[in-house]
C-alpha cells in the first residue's frame, strides 16, 4: 500500500474541485425539472396527471404515475385534438444553499429553457438546454436531455395492443418510462474521486450523461410488457466542450456499447408495480486511446406506487446495479513499488426512495443511496476503498399544476432538501487521507441543506 | 283517526322518499367521485370547457354524443347520431372496452367491470351539472 503522505499529495488538489462537483451535484438533483407546462398545454392534462406532485414529481425524480409513463411511451405526442401550441417552456430557480462547510449563499442557481412536445402525430421530443450559475453573475450554458422520437402505435401483434418507438437520446436510461433508473431520476450514491459509480450512474465521474449520443428501440406489448435495446456512442471532447462541458468529465472513448432495458408494468388505477432488468455493455479508453476497459452492468429495478383517488400517493423504487469491470490495464502504484492496481472489479449501486404525496402539492421523500466496490488501492484514493453512504431528505410545496388550479400557463414548487453522508471513500473520518497535522474532512463535511424556488411558464 | 287528504298523503310520500334517497345518492356521488379520480380524471376534466386527450363531462348526463363544439371528435363517434349520454348508456358504453362499445374511438379504456363503481360513477357524473 502506498503511503498517506504521497496519497494525500495526490488528492489534495482534486478535493476543492471535488467539493465544488458534489455541490453542483446536489444541486442539480435538487431543482431538476421534469414537467413542463407545455406538455400541460399541448395535452389540456394537468401536470399532476402525469406527476405525483404537480411540479414534475417530488423532491427528485420525475414520480411518474401510469398515465405519464404512458405519454412518454407515446413520444410526447398526445394532445387535447387543438393545434397552435407553442413547443418551449422555461424554468427559473433561486436557491439558498448552506452547505455544512463553508459560506452559504442565495443565487439564481439555474435558468431552463424547454423545446419539447409534438412535432406530428408520430414525433416529438424533450429537449433541455440549461444555464448554471458557476460564479459571480456567471452561468454556463449546456445542452442538458435530449429525447427525440419516432413511435408507431395503434399496432397489434397476436390480437393485443402493440406500441414501437425510436428514441434518440443522450443519457443510457433516462427515456425509460418507469423513470426510476439513475438517468431518469438525478438520484444516485454519490462517488468520490476517479469513475467510482457504476457507468448508468449518472453522478459517477465521468458518467456518459450528456456527452453521448444514441439510439434505442422500443416496444410496449399488451400495454404490460416493455423491451428496449440500443446503442450509444461518447461525442468528441471538442463536441462536448461546445455543448458547455468541461473535458474533464469526459466519459472517454466507448465502442461496442449496447444497452437493454425490459420490465413488465402494470397498472390497476389505484395501484402500480414494475418489475424490471437493465444492462449496459461498453469497452472503454477513459484517456481515448490505449488499452480499453470492459464494462458491464447488470441491475434491476422494483417499483410500487399506491395512487388511490389521488389525495394519497405513496411511490417507492429499489434499483440495484452491479458494474462488473475487466480493466485493460494495471498500472503500477506510484507510492508503493511492486504493487500494481487490481485487473479486475465491481462495483455496485444501490437507491432506495420513498416518497409521499398529499393532494399532489405537499410532498416527502426519503433516499438511501449506497455504493459498494472492490478495493482497489492504485484506483481509488486514498484507502483504495470506493464505498459511499448518503441519504437525501426532501420536501416540497407545489401549489399549481392540478385540474382545479387557476393556471396550467404557469408552475411553482418550493423545496427544501438535505443531504447527508456517512461515509466517503470508504471512510467515516479523514475521508481524504489527510496526513498527522492537517485538519480533517469528516463525511458529514460534506452535508448540504437547500432551499429553493422553481419557477416553471 | 283523522285522515290525511289524498294529495298531501302523496307529498308526505314523495317528500320521505327523497329524504331517504338523498343520503343514499350523496354517498354514491361521493364515492363516485373518487372512482372517476382514478378511472377517468387523467383524460377527462369535470370543468365546463376543459378538455383534455378527452372531452369534459361537464353536464354530461343527458347531452348528445359527440355535441362539444371545441372539442375533436373520432368520426366513429359523430356518427352515433342517435346515442345519448343517459344513465342506461353510460353504463352499457363504460362495462366494456371502448373499442368494442364504439369501434374507431379515440378513447382507450378497458372497461369498468364492478358494478358498484360503475353506478357510483354514474351518480357521480349526473351531479356535473
Amino acid at each position: 500500500m502506498s503511503s498517506f503522505p504521497h496519497r494525500w499529495a495526490n488528492l489534495r488538489s482534486g478535493i476543492v474541485t471535488l467539493y465544488c462537483s458534489l455541490a453542483a451535484l446536489l444541486l442539480f438533483a435538487s431543482t431538476a425539472a421534469h414537467a413542463i407546462p407545455v406538455y400541460a398545454r399541448q395535452t389540456g392534462s394537468a401536470c399532476a396527471d402525469c406527476h405525483a406532485g404537480a411540479y414534475g414529481g417530488g423532491g427528485n425524480g420525475p414520480n411518474l404515475t401510469p398515465y405519464g409513463m404512458r405519454f412518454k411511451l407515446n413520444g410526447y405526442t398526445d394532445t387535447d385534438g387543438n393545434g397552435g401550441k407553442i413547443p418551449v417552456s422555461a424554468q427559473l430557480v433561486e436557491t439558498h444553499t448552506a452547505p455544512a462547510r463553508g459560506e452559504s449563499s442565495m443565487n439564481l442557481t439555474e435558468a431552463d429553457l424547454y423545446l419539447a412536445g409534438r412535432l406530428t402525430d408520430q414525433v416529438g421530443g424533450y429537449v433541455k438546454v440549461e444555464a448554471d450559475r458557476v460564479g459571480h453573475n456567471t452561468y454556463n450554458t449546456k445542452l442538458r436531455n435530449v429525447d427525440l422520437r419516432f413511435v408507431a402505435r395503434e399496432l397489434k401483434l397476436g390480437g393485443k395492443d402493440l406500441t414501437l418507438g425510436v428514441s434518440v437520446n443522450n443519457s443510457p436510461s433516462f427515456d425509460d418510462p418507469i423513470a426510476v433508473l439513475p438517468a431518469a431520476t438525478n438520484l444516485g450514491p454519490p462517488g468520490g474521486q476517479g469513475p467510482t459509480g457504476t457507468f448508468l450512474k449518472l453522478s459517477s465521474a465521468n458518467a456518459p450523461a450528456y456527452r453521448v449520443i444514441g439510439a434505442t428501440v422500443y416496444g410496449l406489448y399488451d400495454s404490460d410488457w416493455y423491451g428496449e435495446v440500443g446503442t450509444y456512442n461518447s461525442l468528441p471532447t471538442s463536441t462536448q466542450d461546445h455543448l458547455g462541458y468541461s473535458i474533464s468529465g469526459d466519459p472517454g472513448k466507448i465502442g461496442d456499447t449496447g444497452y437493454f432495458r425490459f420490465a413488465y408494468m402494470k397498472d390497476l388505477k389505484r395501484q402500480f408495480f414494475s418489475v424490471g432488468v437493465v444492462g449496459l455493455t461498453t469497452r472503454r479508453q477513459l484517456q481515448r486511446r490505449g488499452s480499453s476497459d470492459k464494462l458491464t452492468d447488470l441491475g434491476y429495478d422494483l417499483t410500487y406506487q399506491f395512487l388511490g383517488n389521488r389525495e394519497n400517493i405513496v411511490q417507492l423504487s429499489y434499483v440495484n446495479i452491479l458494474e462488473k469491470r475487466r480493466y485493460g490495464s494495471t498500472p503500477p502504484d506510484p507510492g508503493t513499488p511492486g504493487f500494481t492496481a487490481l485487473p479486475r472489479g465491481a462495483l455496485h449501486d444501490e437507491t432506495l426512495s420513498v416518497t409521499y404525496t398529499f393532494r399532489q402539492s405537499y410532498g416527502l421523500q426519503l433516499a438511501h443511496l449506497e455504493s459498494n466496490g472492490t478495493r482497489d488501492a492504485v484506483r481509488f484514493g486514498p484507502y483504495g476503498n470506493p464505498d459511499t453512504t448518503a441519504n437525501l431528505l426532501s420536501v416540497f410545496w407545489a401549489p399549481f399544476g392540478k385540474d382545479d388550479s387557476f393556471t396550467s400557463v404557469a408552475n411553482m414548487k418550493i423545496a427544501a432538501t438535505w443531504f447527508r453522508f456517512t461515509r466517503f471513500n470508504g471512510a467515516t473520518n479523514n475521508i481524504f487521507g489527510a496526513p498527522p497535522g492537517v485538519s480533517t474532512t469528516r463525511p458529514a463535511d460534506l452535508d448540504a441543506f437547500l432551499v429553493s424556488a422553481s419557477l416553471a411558464f | 283517526m283523522t285522515k290525511l287528504p289524498l294529495g298531501l298523503s302523496a307529498a308526505v310520500l314523495v317528500f320521505g322518499w327523497v329524504l331517504a334517497a338523498l343520503p343514499v345518492h350523496a354517498a354514491e356521488a361521493a364515492a363516485g367521485s373518487d372512482v372517476f379520480k382514478s378511472e377517468c380524471a387523467e383524460c377527462h376534466s369535470i370543468r365546463e370547457g376543459r378538455n383534455k386527450k378527452g372531452p369534459s363531462l361537464f353536464g354530461i348526463v343527458g347531452r348528445k354524443a359527440a355535441t362539444l363544439p371545441d372539442y375533436s371528435y373520432s368520426d366513429a363517434l359523430r356518427g352515433r347520431n342517435d346515442w345519448v349520454w343517459t344513465p342506461e348508456k353510460l353504463r352499457s358504453y363504460l362495462s366494456q372496452p371502448a373499442r368494442q362499445a364504439d369501434p374507431g374511438t379515440k378513447m382507450k379504456y378497458d372497461g369498468l367491470t364492478d358494478a358498484k363503481d360503475l353506478d357510483d360513477l354514474i351518480s357521480y357524473l349526473g351531479t356535473l351539472h
